[in-house]
């Protein structure tokens, strides 16, 4: 290569951006992103100054899928957030901050952290064995300012209870208390001078609570007291309330049937009790969490129809408590928050209409904010709020308050009644989702159903005139080209067209829908930045429990979604819209593992799958004509085909069956995506020889590994028989690490955490990620095509060896690599484009660096030569020489610089035109781009200046109409004035 | 005033308009070497050879298969200086190697085309069947250049002579049976 200097200087600075995965000029145009943290907790969401001498505050949460960040509360923006557990979490943890403190702690697990609060830079980490209970700031300590940290510790067997004192500073434990019972530890609570450790004594018929009184210093036990209950508390759930850091902890609770509501102040031994108004259903307490605050608490009783509340005083001296005033009765659930400034606490009740202010002291509102109409679309069901007494004149209070609506927003609503900002925290913890495409005008399908049905005559009269009457659009179509054409000179786009969803031509417009663990699905378009069109609840999902989607079958012609949940619930909705046709509430049984779509003879339906894998017979119009392959309990492979046993009514059964051999477990399997296109059935080869693709729709990869022997086996399955085409096994895999599997095309790879030996030193072994990929062939020769030949069809059912070819079989030629990487991958999912002509690249989530990479196939050949350079037939080919090592680009990092979060999983759609493919990662964030996996072939990128085209053209046009004349008179002027 | 208007034409451009008739020049200064006049007594000279004894019909066929012979081999001449410009420019498509491979292909066919043009001078009645051979021998130097051609866009990859040529007509193997996963 001898390039002129110059030339090679070119080529090395265009190749960066030939390589780029997106341009900067497409950040927020094809991609866009929700940073979201997931629901905010009751308990582990308040405000916070991060600054003692500043009085801005943040807003901090841990959230209900285990993230911990502080958010901005002016602008709804994310500061920091962690994921704690790297995983998404089933709520729980603790969060507390020390007043004038800058930092947070939080715990979740077996794990304490703190962390600073401006920042979010990591303090301290502390893993201890057991269970976290609880969390709190011991305000007062006797080493100065400094602010220790107490952890109420559960061990795992559950035989004994461990309290520590961590130091503020770094972690280290102070001292530790540790109690070897069977009591159920509950919670800690500190006052000024003692510690209280509650927990459950006796049996789960009837608990008693019993406070330790421990000293702060020692964390000696000075007391023990056992209030009784009455058989009023059968689990920890029963007591509602452990008044945190406040001058008077209490304990609260209620009887059964929430007539009667018991309170202990902490350290005495009485218990009073306040009764309850009639018919209500949940009963909360808020309650200032400062040492200097005034004991007063606020105890939120809702009923069926609407919400009450009482404040209570506490007596410091004698321990009595007594009922300061009542707030009337308002309609809706109502939203209690509590606020303390010093000694003054506040109450912040929200409701649908309006924000009030109250003081502790006295029932009278000291601030009455209405809501503007319509502006909280959905009721609050807790929040917390801020209040800042403003200096100056008179008594004037500023609040605002972050709450969680029934619709799982978090809500930011300002003083005025505004509200500053909505975050769709809901959105967190997806379990299913799937793209849609933007369903057609219904009323032209119907009229041309109607026409398909009449005589020809009526129809083309019905057509004539359907033809004439869309006549009176045309003017409307005519205006709307000057501004269609301005915005596709300007590259704006426009959407919508009458307000109504359109497709574009090139099918980037789409909806995602998106169904979440919290019973709430969503509608988000694709093409508009991935705004959320609608969202609404499917069911009330009791917290703590899940709604498990099995699948989602997207109804094109009838613009319908059926979600079908594991409890024998499904909700069946419009695309369009999400208003919701046809629902069915979870049972509290689960009985359903799985579901399939299958081929009907009344079209596709979803098939739900029994826990065993069974499938119950079907309608006899709903009999799937395909093998359905279901997992039994013991995580066998079963195929289930539908044959007559008598007479016209089909019924199941197990063709096949694939136990997973002893010692292992499944931990993987894979498919070939449902739109699969494939452009070549084979690879050209230098020679111009053909290697034919092994193309096997039922094929199926299940990865299965052995704790033991320390092993990864990896089984190619042919689904119509159970039979296994291919498997291997890879030696030294740590089956604690995640591994996952994709299919595609004729290829199939696995990621996994393993080790391998050194090419240099054998004996040297190295850990690391690992992808071993995996190309199928028909035949190891080029040219041949196996004992099938050029037959159209074959039977998977068929002898894998064809008697007569020479003992050749149709089983794939396989052919294996395995590469290093760079970082762990997960969430693996393979771009699909609508012919395949387009290259793929396989898609993944950087679970270290947050961030979704696309890897291109090329470099995960399993072809490349080992050891020796390329040929140029290889060369030709596209081979590059093997390394084994595959460096993650950051050039190949589809979301660039942006911190996506908690990735579950990725789900692929084509578009229309064949270079793209569109991309949806859900999780904790939300995130989508399109991919290009061979460059924008096919359109024009953003960076192509329409403007500086036409403008040139008008130049050059209007320079040929102003020149023209002028040249065609000298012309003349020549001939006829020819020098004598 | 008019005499002044009109100027007489000067003698050089009137004789350059109207040269004058040559004459002989009275004198006896010989001419020049070369010049015409001097050549003109030798004219009888050149008649003479003209006046050679005419060829007889046998030697004109003669000579004329002679003729026709180099003309049936011309196309076979050129082909060693096209092989090594074909294997110079290289097997890559260019503009260049399009050209080449277009000329190669067009000149073989148009000469088989014009067969009978190229030697109907040649051909008489008497020596047709040996014309007959010639042409016989050139339609096959056109066709030997032709393989040449065919040899290049061969090398070019253009001939449909490998079994990747026919792989976008092949059909994928479609099971009768197929599965869905519910897991």
């Amino acid at each position: 290569m001898l390039l002129p200097p110059h030339l090679s200087t070119f080529l090395l600075l265009a190749l960066p951006s030939a390589v780029r995965a997106v341009f900067q000029d497409e950040v927020g145009h094809i991609d866009y992103h929700y940073e979201l943290l997931g629901v905010p907790q009751r308990e582990t969401t308040f405000f916070h100054r991060p600054r003692r001498d500043e009085k801005a505050s943040l807003l901090y949460t841990l959230s209900d899928v285990g993230v911990l960040g502080a958010v901005h509360p002016s602008s709804g923006a994310v500061l920091w957030r962690h994921l704690l557990n790297g995983t998404l979490t089933d709520g729980g943890g603790f969060l507390r901050a020390g007043e004038g403190e800058n930092w947070v702690a939080g715990a979740l697990g077996k794990s304490v952290h703190a962390w600073d609060a401006v920042s979010g830079r990591n303090k301290f980490w502390v893993d201890f064995s057991g269970e976290v209970r609880d969390l709190e700031i011991m305000e007062m300590t006797e080493n100065g300012g400094r602010k220790d940290v107490l952890a109420l510790f559960d061990e795992e067997d559950g035989s004994s209870t461990v309290l520590r004192r961590l130091s503020g500073d770094d972690g280290s434990v102070v001292w530790e208390f540790k109690e070897t019972t069977k009591d159920i530890p509950l919670q800690v609570s500190t006052n000024v001078e003692k510690v209280f450790v509650i927990s459950l004594h006796g049996n789960a018929a009837a608990y008693n609570l019993k406070v330790t009184v421990l000293d702060t210093l020692s964390g000696k036990r000075l007391d023990e007291l056992v209030i009784g209950t009455k058989g009023d508390v059968h689990s920890k759930e029963d007591v509602m309330f452990v008044g945190a850091n406040s001058a008077a902890p209490i304990v609260a609770w209620t009887d059964n049937s929430l007539q009667k509501l018991r309170v202990n102040v902490l350290g005495l031994k009485t218990r009073q009790e306040f009764s309850l108004p009639a018919g209500a259903v949940s009963v909360e307490i808020h309650a200032p969490h400062l040492v200097q605050s005034l004991p007063h608490f606020l105890v939120h009783i809702k009923t069926a129809s609407g919400n009450s509340a009482d404040v209570y005083h506490v007596d410091l001296k004698t321990g009595g408590i007594t009922k300061a005033y009542d707030l009337p009765v308002q309609r809706g659930t109502g939203a209690f928050s509590t606020s303390s400034d010093n000694a003054n606490v506040y109450f912040t009740r929200i409701t649908n209409e309006e924000i009030v202010l109250l003081s502790s002291t006295s029932n009278a509102a000291i601030g009455c904010w209405p809501l503007k109409e319509g502006e909280l679309r959905s009721a609050a069901i807790y929040g917390v709020s801020e209040v800042v007494k403003k200096t100056g004149s008179g008594e004037s209070f500023a609040v605002r308050s972050a709450v969680v609506t029934d619709t799982d927003d978090w809500v930011l609503v300002r003083k005025n009644g505004e509200i500053a900002w909505s975050r769709p925290e809901g959105m967190t913890g997806a379990v299913a989702a799937a793209f849609a495409e933007i369903p057609e005008n219904e009323d032209l399908v119907k009229t041309l159903e109607q026409e398909a049905h009449s005589n020809i005559l009526a129809a083309y009269i019905h057509r004539v005139n359907r033809h004439i009457n869309d006549l009176k659009y045309l003017p409307a179509y005519l205006n709307s080209i000057p501004s269609r054409l301005t915005s596709s000179i300007l590259g704006t786009e426009v959407s919508f067209k009458d307000g109504k969803l359109a497709r574009d031509s090139f099918g980037f417009h789409k909806l995602v829908i998106l169904a979440t663990r919290r019973g709430m699905f969503y509608g988000l378009d694709v093409g508009n930045k991935g705004k959320v069109l609608w969202s609404n609840r499917a069911f009330d999902i009791a917290k703590g429990d899940k709604w498990n989607v099995t699948g989602i079958h997207i109804d094109e012609s009838a613009g319908e979604t059926t979600v079908l949940g594991s409890n024998k619930d499904h909700v069946v909705f419009k695309t369009e819209t999400g208003k919701i046709v046809d629902a069915k509430a979870p049972e509290a049984q689960v009985s359903t593992r799985s579901a399939a779509l299958v081929n009907t003879l009344s079209g596709q339906v979803l098939l739900a799958v029994g826990l065993d894998g069974e499938i119950s017979s079907p309608p006899a119009d709903w009999t799937p004509g395909q093998t359905v392959v279901t997992r039994g309990l013991g995580g066998e492979l079963k195929g289930v085909t539908f044959v007559a046993a008598d007479g016209a009514k089909l019924s199941p059964l197990v063709t096949w069956t694939f136990p997973v051999p002893q010692g292992q477990k499944t931990v993987s399997i894979a498919t070939r995506p449902a739109h699969d296109s494939v452009a070549s059935i084979g690879r050209v080869l230098g020679d111009r020889s053909v290697k034919y693709k092994y193309l096997n729709p039922n094929a199926l990869v299940l990865a299965a590994v052995d704790d033991a022997a320390l092993t990864l086996t990896v089984y190619l399955l042919d689904t119509v028989t159970g039979q296994i085409l291919y498997s291997s096994k890879y030696e030294g895999v740590d089956a604690g690490k995640p591994i996952e599997c994709a299919m595609s095309e004729n290829w199939f790879m696995c990621s996994f955490f393993g080790q391998y030996g050194v090419r240099d030193d054998p004996d040297q072994i190295v850990k690391g990620y690992q992808i071993a990929v995996s190309d199928m062939y028909e035949s190891d020769q080029p040219n041949e095509r196996g004992p099938l030949d050029d037959s159209d069809s074959y039977s998977p059912l068929d002898p894998l060896d064809v008697p007569g070819a020479g003992g050749a079989s149709t089983l794939p030629s396989v052919v294996s690599q395995t590469y290093v990487l760079g970082a762990p991958i997960s969430a693996l999912q393979v771009t699909q484009t609508r012919q395949g002509i387009s290259a793929r690249q396989l898609l993944a989530y950087l679970p270290d660096m947050h961030g979704i990479v696309g890897l291109p196939r090329m470099l995960l050949e399993p072809r490349r030569p080992v050891g020796r350079d390329v040929t140029p037939a290889e060369m030709e080919e596209g081979l590059i020489k093997y390394h084994p090592v595959i460096e993650i680009d950051p050039k190949s990092v589809l979301s660039h610089e942006r911190d996506v979060l908690g990735v579950e999983k990725i789900i692929t759609s084509p578009a229309v035109v064949e270079s793209t493919s569109l991309l949806f990662a859900y999780g904790v964030d939300v995130f989508g781009t399109r991919v290009a996996p061979s460059f924008l072939f096919d359109i024009l990128g953003k960076g192509f200046n329409k403007v500086t085209l036409i403008g040139t053209v008008l130049a050059l046009s209007a320079g040929v109409f102003a020149l023209g004349p002028m040249v065609r008179r000298k012309q003349i002027d020549t001939r006829w004035n020819a020098p004598m | 005033m008019s005499e002044l208007a009109i100027p007489p034409v000067p003698r050089w451009a009137a004789e350059l308009k109207n040269p004058p008739v040559f004459k002989p020049k009275a004198d006896k200064i010989p001419d020049p070497p070369g010049y015409p006049s001097s050549q003109a007594p030798s004219s009888s000279k050149v008649h003479k050879v003209a006046q050679r004894k005419a060829p007889t019909p046998e030697e004109m066929d003669t000579l004329k298969l002679k003729k026709a012979w180099e003309v049936a081999l011309g196309p076979i001449k050129g082909l060693p200086m096209t092989g090594i410009m074909m294997y110079m420019s290289g097997n890559s498509l260019q503009i260049f190697s399009i050209m080449m491979v277009f000329m190669a292909f067009k000149n073989p066919i148009m000469g088989i085309l014009a067969t009978n043009q190229a030697f109907e001078r040649f051909e008489t009645d008497s020596n047709r069947g040996k014309i007959l051979q010639v042409k016989v021998a050139y339609v096959v130097m056109q066709l030997v250049a032709l393989a040449l051609g065919v040899w290049k866009i061969n090398g070019m990859g253009l001939l449909p002579t490998t079994r990747s040529d026919w792989l976008a007509w092949e059909a994928q193997r479609e099971p009768l049976e197929h599965a869905v996963t519910a897991l």
